[in-house]
């Protein structure tokens, strides 16, 4: 049973309006509530749900260029060594030697580290989701586009579909697996999307796909078909 | 909806596993999603555009840096996204001290805008699923008690604390508490149900 104060406390550090001290009393309470813990969770959603109450505006796309410029740069930086003087003495020189064991046994410890993420990668299937990025080929709208996050341990993924116009009537989109063991795309399901053009589907290939090389969609008849018959309207690799 | 809901979270989770794993492409895959909202937001605190975009860079960079501290037992990614930027905008108005000057918009259905050089067919279809996510979370804050929305909005786009909502509204501590409270709750209820 949650006290009306612990739920007033609890809106309030959903909403940050907390002070320190009464963060941290707080947090201490919530370690040792699981309701209060789940009520939490709650609230913290709905304070999430309030910033689309904003006016809807979309950033400038030069930011997202810039953004993932930063991230590129970033990931290509390297520290550069320092450059030791001799007129040091042996001091750096013992340093040195120092780090270069500690670093042999970094190097040990890094496989070893290796060798468990594999482990881990193999055991669990999240672990081992590819992303597709479809692109429109005509007859699509140019800006048509879809993603798949696949799992080829579970054969199960979820898309993504965006500004794809509703199909004629007595037409339908398909999903296809493009795999490298099968001759002809593996059907993925009926994919229909929503009066804005978007989709967003649970599919399991109706064959084992473990050589997926692609995701494609295709204008079908209605139901869908064992075998492609129609164009492909977006199609991408991972 | 559900079904959608849960797939949709899968599917925000399975991208910031790839961002904890360096994949640039999730993170590219993860801005389309995210940024109109938070950019959105950002702006209704900040009322400045350089401002919003350079809150906005810093959350985004602190997503692909912090990606591997994110616990879903905590929230959801949308969620966990929103608290981060609130968290860095609210630093920039401590540091420029101009909270008084906060534009206050309205919470009326509004089209989306594009401001500078926005990639408006990409991102406009990013954010059409957003979009009406929006049009549902407006239509239940605005069917709230006014008391509630009103106190709900001071805490949430102006960061004022509880002490300075009652100030303002001239109403005790525990009134404002109370209705903060329970108009979270509800629009937490609404949303559910909806």
């Amino acid at each position: 049973m949650i006290s009306e104060e612990q739920q007033d406390q609890a809106a309030l550090y959903a909403l940050g309006l907390l002070g320190a001290d009464e963060d941290a009393a707080f947090e201490s309470e919530l370690r040792a509530n699981a309701e209060l813990r789940d009520l939490v969770r709650d609230l913290r959603e709905a304070a999430g749900d309030l910033a689309l109450a904003a006016p809807s505006l979309l950033p400038p796309a030069s930011l997202k260029q810039r953004i993932m410029r930063e991230i590129a740069t970033e990931t290509k930086r390297v520290v550069p060594m320092p450059t030791q003087r001799a007129s040091f003495g042996w001091v750096p020189w013992a340093i040195a030697a120092g780090l270069a064991v500690f670093c042999g046994l970094l190097a040990l410890d890094r496989v070893r580290l290796e060798r468990q993420l594999a482990d881990i990668r193999r055991a669990d299937p999240l672990m081992q989701t590819t992303f597709y990025t479809l692109a429109p080929s005509a007859p699509a709208p140019a800006y048509a586009k879809a993603t798949v996050a696949w799992q080829p341990g579970r054969q199960s993924g979820v898309i993504r579909i965006s500004n794809l116009p509703a199909p004629e009537p007595g037409k339908d989109y398909q999903l296809w697996a493009v795999d490298a063991e099968h001759k002809d795309p593996i059907s993925a399901g009926i994919v229909r999307v929503d009066k804005n053009g978007v989709a967003q589907v649970r599919f399991k290939p109706v064959e084992k796909a473990e050589h997926v090389k692609a995701f494609a969609i295709s204008l079908e008849r209605e139901g869908g078909v064992p075998k492609k018959e129609g164009p492909i309207l977006l199609v991408g690799s991972a | 909806m559900a079904e959608t809901f849960i797939a949709q979270q899968m599917l925000d989770q399975e991208m910031i596993a790839r961002i904890g794993r360096r994949d640039q492409s999730a993170f590219s895959a993860l801005y389309d999603r995210m940024s109109g909202p938070l950019y959105s937001m950002a702006m209704r605190m900040l009322g400045d555009p350089a401002e919003a975009q350079d809150a906005l860079q810093d959350v985004f960079l602190q997503i692909w840096s912090r990606a591997g501290t994110y616990d879903p037992e905590q929230s959801s990614v949308f969620s966990w996204t929103v608290l981060l930027t609130r968290s860095r905008v609210i630093d920039r108005l401590r540091a420029r001290g101009r909270r008084s000057r906060v534009v206050v918009a309205s919470t009326e259905d509004t089209p989306t805008t594009v401001t500078g050089d926005a990639s408006t067919v990409e991102s406009a279809a990013d954010t059409a699923q957003k979009n009406d996510e929006a049009a549902r979370v407006r239509h239940v804050l605005n069917n709230l008690p006014s008391e509630q929305r009103e106190a709900i909005e001071l805490a949430f786009f102006e960061h004022l604390s509880h002490h300075e909502i009652a100030a303002r509204l001239g109403q005790p501590l525990g009134t404002v508490k109370a209705r903060i409270r329970r108009g979270l709750l509800k629009l937490r209820e609404r949303l559910n149900n909806l």
